[in-house]
């Protein structure tokens, strides 16, 4: 089966491991762009990331995708939950009415909710004028709105396949339904909290798109400098240096991930 | 007052499940409810239980009923058919699950815990995962469990179904002996016949949500109340037959004695007759032809033909294919049951 692995390789080489070694590169280098006529060997870039600026982002995206991931935890698991227990037989609807939106484009999405979070916008007309662009809230409510699916399928997974009997066995032994829920039904949930919690957080500790439209220029994250600095300032350099740092936070997410879930049971 | 008891009790769920479903059951009394798939034993037991409500009628545990009363506040514990063993926990911890609810003190608990399991056998595996124990095993932790908790009630809800026919036997014994021993109500669920036959106090035979008989497991052998209950419990020729009056049934166009007389002269009857309570003799009555013999450890099977009908005969002495043979039975093997009044 081995030789089947082959194309597989062959594209993930390309696609994955030539840039990272191109931007490995780049990050101990000084060049001009991708023009490396003249170009030297420096970690010059290096004592770059100790500037407010980028310290700043960090902190912002660490800020906000932690902030993020916890209320989507808050409103995802019960929505999860609710799924997972219901006998309806609206059931495939519901779980389709939350995977179709990440269908859309994401893009799309974000300037749904720009147009409301300015002070004229469609809301006017029931007497609603928001004010949010620029502010936490606006990327808040926008990240959670995108990145919630992630966070429900995976604890949906997880919950749909928890045998009810367990939960009845707990209630059998004298345990009340909130107790049941503390000592049975969350312990039992762990992997599904685990993956939602990294898939959340991950999109919106690296998302641009969302902070750029909502945060109306005033709020960077991380994801905003490196676009900053390969758009417009051209420093590949530095923007090579800060998106292995990204590439390098996802992958030790994905580590936590394959050790809490081997089976990938958590994913869809 | 009696202890628990179940008045005019009615489950739907697309369909009616259990139907005016009427029982009591005595303190210590090792009650099983009999029946086939899908006949509403289960259901019974998770009303009980608290996971199901009664569509209809009530519930009554020492005269109080249980209506509003949830799962977790009710002196019943149950042993689930899987188990339902908490795979995040280990046998100890799974055991002092229901003692840890009650806020009992730390030493308690490890003291009642380490007994229990010893008494089930597995004190050598106490920190043991559940996932890496043995089916009868986990059976055992399941038992200890809920018996930890020192309940009223035990429901066990087709406990033995998953183990090996050896292991299977040894637990009938077992829970018999801890039924017993502990003095504590089982309620038992099964399909299994034979099982119900050496364990139970009382059998409740079910068919599609409806009671069938209620008796000792003696009475459920020797005197079925209908072809029902014939049928499912072991093995059993049933005749048509007439009732003659004093103690005689004319059958397959015999007279024969029987013991039973409740009964009209000239009323329809189903005759009962079970395989090993034929005598092969020379001078029996019904001449029947063999067909085939089947050699089953114990005894032949032999099946044979009477006025084309099949006959089912267990006897020790083998005879031959395509000979004639007589049977005769003994007027007290003869068993007369009422013809469901459709058929009248």
């Amino acid at each position: 089966m081995k030789k089947f692995s082959i194309p597989y390789m062959i594209w993930m080489g390309l696609l994955v491991a030539v840039p990272i070694v191109f931007m490995m590169v780049l990050s101990v280098t000084a060049t001009r762009g991708v023009d490396f006529t003249g170009a030297f060997f420096t970690f010059r870039e290096w004592s770059n990331l100790t500037e407010r600026i980028y310290i700043n982002a960090f902190i912002n995206s660490f800020r906000l995708s932690t902030v993020v991931t916890i209320i989507s935890l808050m409103i995802g698991y019960p929505i999860a939950y609710m799924l997972a227990r219901s006998t309806s037989r609206f059931k495939s609807l519901w779980l389709v009415m939350i995977i179709v939106p990440t269908w859309s484009n994401m893009l799309l999405r974000i300037i749904a909710w720009e147009t409301l979070f300015y002070p004229t916008s469609i809301l006017n007309s029931i007497g609603i004028s928001l004010d949010l662009i620029g502010t936490d809230l606006a990327i808040i409510i926008g990240m959670v709105s995108i990145f919630l699916p992630f966070m429900i399928f995976p604890i949906y997974a997880v919950l749909d396949k928890l045998d009810v009997s367990l939960e009845e066995a707990s209630a059998d032994l004298g345990a009340s339904p909130w107790q049941t829920f503390f000592r049975v039904t969350l312990p039992l949930s762990t992997s599904g909290i685990v993956s939602g919690i990294i898939m959340t957080f991950l999109p919106s500790a690296t998302a641009f798109a969302i902070p750029q439209r909502l945060g109306g220029g005033s709020i960077l994250l991380i994801g905003n400098i490196i676009e900053n600095l390969f758009k417009r300032s051209f420093n590949y350099n530095l923007g090579a240096l800060l998106s292995l740092l990204v590439i390098a936070i996802i992958f030790i997410g994905m580590r936590i991930l394959s050790k809490v879930d081997a089976e990938g049971e958590t994913l869809i | 007052m009696k202890f628990i008891e179940f008045i005019n009790v009615s489950k739907d769920f697309e369909e009616r499940v259990v139907d005016n479903f009427n029982l009591y059951i005595n303190k210590n009394e090792f009650i099983t409810l009999l029946g086939p798939s899908g006949c509403g034993k289960t259901t019974i037991l998770r009303m009980l239980a608290g996971f199901e409500d009664a569509t209809e009628g009530e519930i009554l545990f020492e005269g109080k009923s249980l209506k509003d009363i949830p799962p977790h506040k009710r002196a019943i514990n149950t042993v689930f058919q899987k188990y339902a063993l908490f795979p995040h926990l280990n046998v100890y911890d799974n055991v002092a699950f229901g003692l840890r609810q009650k806020k009992l003190p730390k030493e308690e608990i490890d003291i009642e815990v380490r007994k229990i399991l010893k008494m089930v056998k597995l004190e050598g595996l106490i920190h043991r995962k559940v996932n890496q124990i043995s089916g009868g095993q986990a059976q055992r932790v399941a038992i200890a469990r809920a018996l930890v908790n020192k309940p009223q009630v035990l429901l066990l809800d087709e406990p033995l179904s998953a183990l090996d026919l050896k292991l299977r036997q040894e637990m009938q014994y077992e829970l018999k002996e801890m039924q017993v021993a502990l003095g504590i109500t089982f309620m038992f669920v099964t399909h299994d016949q034979e099982e119900a036959l050496t364990m139970s106090d009382t059998i409740v035979v079910m068919n599609d949500g409806v009671i069938q008989q209620i008796g000792s497991p003696i009475d459920i052998y020797n005197e079925p109340k209908n072809r029902f209950v014939a049928q499912f419990i072991g093995e059993s020729n049933i005749f048509r037959g007439v009732y003659q009056g004093s103690k005689q049934v004319l059958f397959m166009d015999q007279l024969l004695s029987c013991v039973d007389e409740n009964f009209t002269k000239g009323e329809n009857v189903d005759v009962v007759i079970r395989p090993e309570d034929f005598d092969i003799r020379d001078d029996g009555p019904l001449k029947v032809v063999v067909e085939a013999i089947v050699f089953k450890g114990v005894h032949y099977e032999v099946i044979a033909r009477l006025q084309g009908k099949e006959v089912v005969i267990h006897t020790y002495e083998s005879p031959t294919v395509g000979q004639t043979i007589g049977l005769s039975v003994d007027p007290y093997e003869i068993h007369l049951m009422k013809v469901p009044h459709e058929e009248v």
